[in-house]
């Protein structure tokens, strides 16, 4: 696995040189090798997660940039939304998981005792595979972040907030004049679109997105693709899908599990067109996964 | 042995030679090669079986059934030829006999007289006419006319049993003689003590020891019995296999290489399963039933005034022993009973929906999963505790408890028995019933929805309160109202615990008395089953029944659509 490719094994936090690529962990100052212009947002070091005795993820280190979107690719199984659940401390809801190793965002670190995962998340929103708008109205679902965080004094703040959120998620022309409806209500593209929204409203640093049209139509598909791209501009994103063509369509760096290790990582076009990797190249040309 | 028994066990071997027979001949018929055929060889197998057994047996259980009451039926037919002669003598006394007769006369007139009386204090009573001297004068005269008709039936009653005595002792007794007495005895009793009668004829057929009662008559009609049931047993026995037989040569006949004998199991299963669970409805219908015919009984004995038994705020069921007597109607004001169940629901309820819905919630989302492997089946001990348990708790431990604190506190009315301690003990009893369901509901939240809202940061309780509790909200209201339906029925703990006062009270302290106690009260002891005191017990069954039809059919109703919502 040690190898000539653009590869996690040399981002182990030694700062071990590999090819063209830099890993650093230094500090949230530096740029991306990948990108070029655009800052590190998150940066990992030899991450290691256990699901009770079973170890999920193999020493994962890799550098995500900012204002752009970073897909994670891979078969079923193989850590790809284990590793993303890093990043806003998810797995500590899960009682069995262990996580060690070093995430960091702007340079600080995620994993450190004094980091409170709920100021954390607050910084990095998540949006999961299955829409999950809450039992509540549509106003609500959006109010429900800036609500517990205590971002608006009054009703005219949270007002403004739920607005621009469903504008930044692009639903506001659809729901402006029934935000009272239950957000379960809303078709399910929507309802995805409804999620976004209230992650946004928080105004969080980074995006998770965990297959994020995995359970949508192709139209609505589109419709996501085409906010997730928007939303780059101010965000990190950083995304798992199962779609090798959503991954080549919105995502700029791309970065390829298996069984639980990191084997390839570098621009998204570069990955499609000539991966270094066979086990990429046999995963992208669907030889299995 | 038992011949029944040995015709159940002819059929049982019957039937397994039935199914070897069916499984050998599919095996021929498909040339030993099984995939030939068109089912399984073992379903040829069941298929014949099933010819074999089900009839017959069958006829073993129609014959279970109404076997005793066929040869009772042909017994009495029996008694009553022979008893004819004895009864026809009877009668004709009865027509001759001047005393009799003229005691006959009297009463009609007596009766006339008081029908007459009762008319007229009705009259005036319901036109409120001025009239309170002719009023009083009535209401004088009533007694002594009613009870000049009382020693009227009585003096015609001591005569025709004279009568009846001379018949009876002046019958031979010999030989066809007693049967003859018995059945001249038998038609002279009154309905209620026939089947007494019946007992003990079948008694001396059968078993010597289970009779009550020992006479020549009773043993000269028990011997009738015997040949009746013979002759039935036996040809329901020898029918039986002959069914069987017949079921055999039939299907066997029926066994080929295409024959679809799975289809035909598959048939005779669906069959079965709709008689079971036609069983199970027509038993539901039947108690609803009776509970239906039995209250309108009541309701006729009260004049058709629901809207006192439903509104009224007075209940003493106390009715006149002797049927003519003046304003011993009883009082069926239903009301206290209500606000007492309804008292008892609600202190109940505030004590089992708290603790049993937080316990939930910290079971199913605080607890780790050791602590939950341990207080889980510890809270669902509860369940299992007899309610009569939680009853003489109430009484013996909370009910004085509670009346010291109430007299320390300077209450002074305070009683051992109150609405208060059968609430808290049903409160308890109820806990693991609301933290059960509500913890399964709980538990039914998609997780996605938990780590939405953990995903925006927030915490354990806040994802409770804001996400998982409104998700789950239809469901604990289902459960919450299947609770109430449990509380309302509840009857041990408030039998024991509440009291029986009819109190129209909120006073958590007094005692109050529930539907379900004055149903156990009422029905409990010797009882005559046609006064208004008794049937209004199957008015407050039946007003209970509705009562907990309709919280169970709400419950149901939220539960199911709440799982549309998340399935």
């Amino acid at each position: 696995m040690r190898s000539q490719f653009i590869c996690v094994d040399a981002l182990n936090g030694d700062g071990k040189l590999v090819d063209d690529y830099t890993p650093t962990a230094k500090s949230g100052a530096t740029y991306h090798p990948l990108t070029g212009n655009l800052p590190i947002k998150v940066a990992t070091t030899g991450v290691d997660v256990f699901y009770a005795d079973k170890q999920a993820l193999f020493d994962v280190s890799l550098d995500i940039p900012d204002r752009s979107v970073t897909a994670f690719i891979g078969p079923s199984g193989c850590g790809k939304s284990t590793f993303l659940r890093c990043m806003n401390r998810m797995n500590d809801t899960i009682d069995t998981a262990k996580v060690t190793g070093s995430v960091r965002i702007d340079g600080e670190e995620v994993n450190d005792r004094s980091v409170d995962p709920v100021v954390l998340r607050a910084r990095v929103g998540m949006v999961f595979q299955k829409p999950n708008p809450f039992p509540k109205s549509i106003y609500d679902n959006v109010a429900y972040g800036p609500r517990i965080h205590g971002l608006a004094e009054n009703k005219e703040e949270h007002d403004a907030i739920v607005e621009t959120a469903l504008r930044k998620a692009g639903l506001w022309e659809e729901v402006a004049d029934r935000l009272d409806l239950p957000g379960t209500a809303l078709s399910g593209g929507q309802q995805q679109r409804l999620v976004i929204a209230r992650a946004i409203a928080v105004n969080p640093e980074v995006i998770l997105m965990d297959e994020p049209c995995s359970a949508l139509d192709p139209i609505a598909t589109a419709r996501i693709e085409e906010l997730i791209d928007e939303l780059r501009e101010n965000y990190c994103i950083i995304m798992v899908t199962h779609s090798m063509a959503q991954a080549a369509r919105v995502s700029q760096s791309t970065a390829f599990f298996h069984l639980g290790r990191l084997v390839e990582y570098g621009p998204t076009e570069e990955i499609f067109t000539n991966p270094k990797d066979t086990r990429t190249q046999d995963y992208i040309t669907g030889r299995f996964g | 042995m038992h011949i029944s028994l040995l015709t159940a066990l002819a059929l049982l071997v019957l039937t397994a030679i039935g199914f070897y027979i069916g499984r050998q001949r599919a095996y021929g018929a498909g040339r030993g090669r099984a995939a030939s055929l068109h089912s399984l060889p073992n379903y040829y197998g069941y298929y014949i079986a099933l010819w074999v057994g089900a009839p017959a047996f069958l006829l073993l259980a129609v014959y279970g059934v109404i076997g005793a009451g066929l040869v009772n039926m042909l017994v009495l037919k029996d008694l009553e030829r022979a008893g004819a002669p004895l009864v026809a003598q009877y009668e004709a006394q009865l027509d001759q006999d001047q005393l009799y007769q003229d005691l006959q006369e009297q009463l009609v007139q007596s009766t006339a007289e008081l029908e007459a009386v009762e008319r007229e204090i009705s009259y005036i009573r319901r036109e409120n006419t001025v009239q309170a001297e002719r009023y009083e004068d009535l209401r004088a005269r009533l007694p002594e006319v009613s009870s000049q008709r009382i020693s009227l039936i009585n003096q015609i009653d001591a005569r025709e049993e004279e009568i009846y005595l001379g018949v009876f002792q002046g019958a031979p007794v010999e030989g066809d003689g007693f049967t003859a007495r018995a059945g001249f005895e038998f038609s002279h009793l009154p309905p209620e003590r026939r089947q007494l009668y019946i007992s003990n004829m079948r008694a001396y057929a059968f078993d010597e020891a289970l009779a009550s009662r020992d006479t020549p008559e009773l043993r000269a009609a028990g011997a009738l019995f015997r040949p009746y049931h013979q002759i039935l047993r036996y040809s329901v026995a020898g029918l039986a296999l002959a069914l069987a037989l017949a079921g055999l040569v039939f299907s066997r006949g029926k066994i080929a290489k295409r024959f679809r004998a799975r289809n035909h199991v598959e048939k005779a299963l669906s069959l079965l399963l709709f008689a079971t669970s036609v069983i199970a409805v027509l038993t539901t219908l039947g108690i609803v039933c009776s509970l239906i015919f039995e209250s309108l009984r009541f309701f006729g004995a009260i004049d058709w005034r629901l809207h006192e038994f439903l509104l009224g705020l007075h209940w003493s069921p106390q009715v006149g022993i002797r049927s003519d007597q003046i304003g011993q109607s009883g009082a069926f004001g239903a009301v206290p009973l209500f606000a007492g169940t309804a008292l008892i629901t609600v202190i109940a309820m505030a004590v089992a929906v708290p603790i049993g819905l937080m316990s939930a919630i910290y079971l199913s989302e605080y607890a780790s999963p050791l602590m939950r492997s341990w207080a889980k089946p510890i809270l669902e001990v509860l369940a299992g505790i007899p309610t009569v348990v939680y009853g003489f708790f109430a009484l013996l431990t909370v009910g004085p408890f509670l009346r010291d604190v109430a007299l320390m506190l300077g209450y002074e009315n305070a009683a051992t028995q109150s609405a208060l301690s059968a609430g808290l003990v049903m409160g308890v009893m109820i806990i693991p019933f609301v933290s059960s369901l509500s913890d399964d509901v709980i538990n039914a939240v998609p997780q996605t929805l938990r780590d939405g809202s953990y995903a925006m940061g927030a915490t354990k309780s806040e994802t409770v309160r804001a996400v998982v509790l409104p998700a789950a909200l239809p469901g604990i209201v289902g459960a919450i109202l299947l609770a109430v339906s449990r509380a309302v029925g509840e009857t041990m703990i408030v039998v024991m615990a509440a009291g029986q006062g009819a109190n129209l009270t909120i006073n958590p302290l007094e005692s109050v008395t529930t539907i379900t106690v004055q149903i156990v009260a009422l029905l409990t002891g010797d009882q005559e089953f046609d006064s208004a005191k008794t049937l209004s017990a199957f008015a407050l069954g039946l007003v209970l029944f509705m009562l907990t039809l309709l919280l169970n059919i709400i419950a149901l109703r939220v539960v199911q659509r709440y799982r549309e919502k998340y399935d």
